[in-house]
């Protein structure tokens, strides 16, 4: 056990000389975490969230004007035209909306999906339109029977309904599942089990790799040192460096970046540490099978830095 | 009892016999040298006294018991100081003989206090705290070896220590393995420069293509080719046949022949101006003759047809 202990220790104080590790331990983490939780963050806040709509409205009326009030205090992110490409569903209200409903007629409010769009935006998107008809038509039905407000329906007069207190409001939230994940909330887990992976992968494999190499691996077999507490050894110093980022992300995503880290830390905490372990068994593994530790660190990288390139750069530029 | 004795010890590559038959032993207090040119299987044959490989056939013995009853006992007694530079360059020197020691099974206090002693002894303590990266090759060697005598071992295996340093550096790691041997470490030295096997080991065995070829002291060594009586004579030897040279190889024994030279060791016990004479009465034009005590490149030269230097 004590020659277990050993390596690993010795393992983390090599990992810790080279500079390069605090790049990829705390530099790059760091930055990518920012980067992807910028240019993920969704609107709104995780457990709420508001996909951009696109509202053409078509009338120069009163009715038309009312009806985006009522869509944006559903809390309906209202976009500009000139963003319509972002949008996730669009509202076209038609240019007759206030005549038609002032004559008591249907009119016809077209709901139209836009293609690159997720569902789940769409569906909270209909919800919120749905809430807004609903109101709208309260507003209306409080304003045309209104006591007090005799005469033709116009907007001073619906304005004014509109800004009494509700006698009943409903306070709704999603049920059923967990909040959706975006920006910093979804980037640092998905980093930290990525550069975990990663981190240990290569560290492992390389050095290992490299003690193949340069003979310390035959010098340890030539002392008394089993089989058995080489790798353990081995393993132990990779979940050391394991650790070390663990408690590095999970310090910045609470203190730095205000991460949700869920309800139970200790359960999350215990799954990265068993997930730590295999990453560095993995890491013992790959460097027991390749001749050079150049070859472990070359391919992973040129792998992990491809998607930045071809996805992340162009993002962040436009 | 000598620490170590290995007995017809072979291994084998797929078709190459890496050690055919190999037997010896190193007694404490004795550096034995086992001399032979690269490739001659001398690194497998301390892989093997080592437990870095089984041997397909033959027995180590370690402190009188058999290696593989119990290779953890057996490494305990043993320090191996292999050929390349196997420590953690990016550590210190006092942090690499400390690890070592603690691998060798020293508690960490233990380790503490010998590194200090070791890198007194190996002149190394103004640089302990210094990176090995940023050692010059002599003291990387120097610490190379302290990392295999934390525990102080019987027996040392030292597989060419100072293969790639500068003369000094190796004279002074020459002077260390002889305090080694005066405090009775028994030390088997593998090498292939004659001049460390033959000033620094009490026994020699020469080793080529996995096959112990001979072994004993120098003068032992030596007295295989006659003595002190080597003559080195240069003539134009193109066209000579000493096959046809009268009772020559009744008198003399041929070490090496080309073109320009040849190579005799003198059989018996004539004196050395009468074996002299006999040489300048051969029949062809000597240039020039010189009289040389044997050295191992001679005894190897005569061994195996070849110099060692090839």
């Amino acid at each position: 056990m004590k020659r277990i202990l050993d390596i690993g220790h010795t393992d983390l104080r090599l990992f810790l000389k080279h500079k390069s590790a605090y790049v990829w331990l705390f530099a790059m983490p760091l930055a990518f975490v920012y980067f992807m939780g910028f240019a993920n963050h969704g609107p709104g806040k995780p457990y709420n969230r508001t996909p951009p709509v696109l509202v053409e409205n078509a009338d120069t009326n009163f009715l038309g004007r009312i009806f985006l009030d009522e869509l944006s205090s559903q809390n309906m992110w209202l976009l500009d035209p000139t963003n319509r490409e972002t949008a996730a569903r669009v509202i076209r209200i038609p240019a007759d909306f206030t005549s038609r409903v002032l004559r008591q007629q249907q009119s016809k409010v077209q709901f139209l999906r836009h293609d690159a769009s997720e569902e789940a935006d769409a569906a909270l998107i209909e919800v919120r339109l749905v809430r807004a008809l609903i109101a709208m038509n309260g507003h209306l039905l409080e304003a045309a029977t209104a006591t007090n407000l005799p005469g033709t329906l116009t907007e001073e007069k619906l304005r004014a309904v509109m800004a009494r207190p509700n006698l009943v409001s409903l306070n709704a939230k999603f049920a059923g599942r967990k909040p959706v994940p975006s920006g910093f909330n979804f980037s640092l887990p998905g980093n930290l089990v990525m550069y975990l992976m990663m981190n240990l992968l290569i560290f492992g494999g390389a050095t290992v790799a490299a003690e193949r190499r340069n003979g310390v691996i035959k010098r340890l077999m030539v002392h008394p040192v089993t089989r058995l507490e080489l790798v353990m050894g081995k393993i132990y110093g990779l979940m050391l460096l394991g650790v070390v980022q663990i408690v590095f992300f999970l310090a910045v995503g609470k203190f730095l970046f205000h991460v949700n880290l869920g309800a139970n830390l200790p359960a999350v905490t215990l799954t990265l540490l068993v997930f730590a372990w295999v990453a560095g068994s993995l890491g013992v593994l790959v460097g027991s099978l390749v001749a050079a530790h150049d070859r472990v660190t070359k391919r992973p990288t040129r792998i992990r830095l491809k998607p930045w390139w071809d996805r992340w750069l162009p993002r962040m530029i436009a | 009892m000598s620490h170590l004795k290995i007995e017809h010890l072979s291994k084998t590559f797929g078709a190459i016999r890496a050690v055919d038959a190999v037997s010896f032993e190193v007694r404490p207090g004795e550096i034995y040298g086992l001399l032979g040119p690269n490739g001659a299987g001398k690194t497998t044959t301390i892989s093997m006294i080592s437990g870095l490989l089984k041997p397909d056939a033959g027995e180590v013995f370690v402190g009188g018991k058999p290696f593989w009853s119990n290779p953890q006992q057996a490494k305990r007694i043993m320090g191996v100081v292999p050929q390349e530079l196997a420590i953690y360059e990016e550590l210190s020197g006092r942090e690499n003989l400390e690890f070592w020691g603690r691998m060798a099974g020293l508690s960490s206090s233990e380790a503490r206090s010998r590194a200090v002693e070791l890198l007194e002894s190996l002149t190394l303590t103004d640089r302990a705290k210094d990176a090995v990266k940023t050692y010059s090759g002599g003291m990387k060697r120097r610490i190379n070896l302290g990392c295999a005598l934390l525990h102080r071992p019987k027996l040392l295996l030292l597989d060419e220590p100072t293969v790639g340093i500068d003369p000094q550096a190796r004279l002074n790691i020459l002077e260390f393995i002889r305090n080694l041997r005066a405090s009775g470490t028994a030390i088997l030295y593998t090498t292939h420069y004659l001049e460390e096997a033959e000033t620094l080991c009490q026994r020699i065995g020469i080793i080529d293509h996995g096959r112990l070829l001979a072994e004993g002291t120098l003068s032992e060594l030596q007295e295989r080719l006659g003595g002190d009586r080597v003559f080195v004579l240069e003539a134009d030897f193109k066209d000579a046949s000493p096959d046809n040279w009268n009772g020559f190889h009744q008198r003399f024994r041929i070490i090496q022949k080309s073109e320009r030279q040849l190579v005799v060791a003198a059989v018996g016990t004539r004196d050395s101006s009468e074996c002299l004479k006999d040489l300048l009465n051969l029949p062809v034009r000597v240039e020039n003759v010189t009289l040389k005590r044997p050295s191992l490149n001679d005894v190897f030269l005569q061994l195996t047809g070849r110099e060692l230097r090839e």
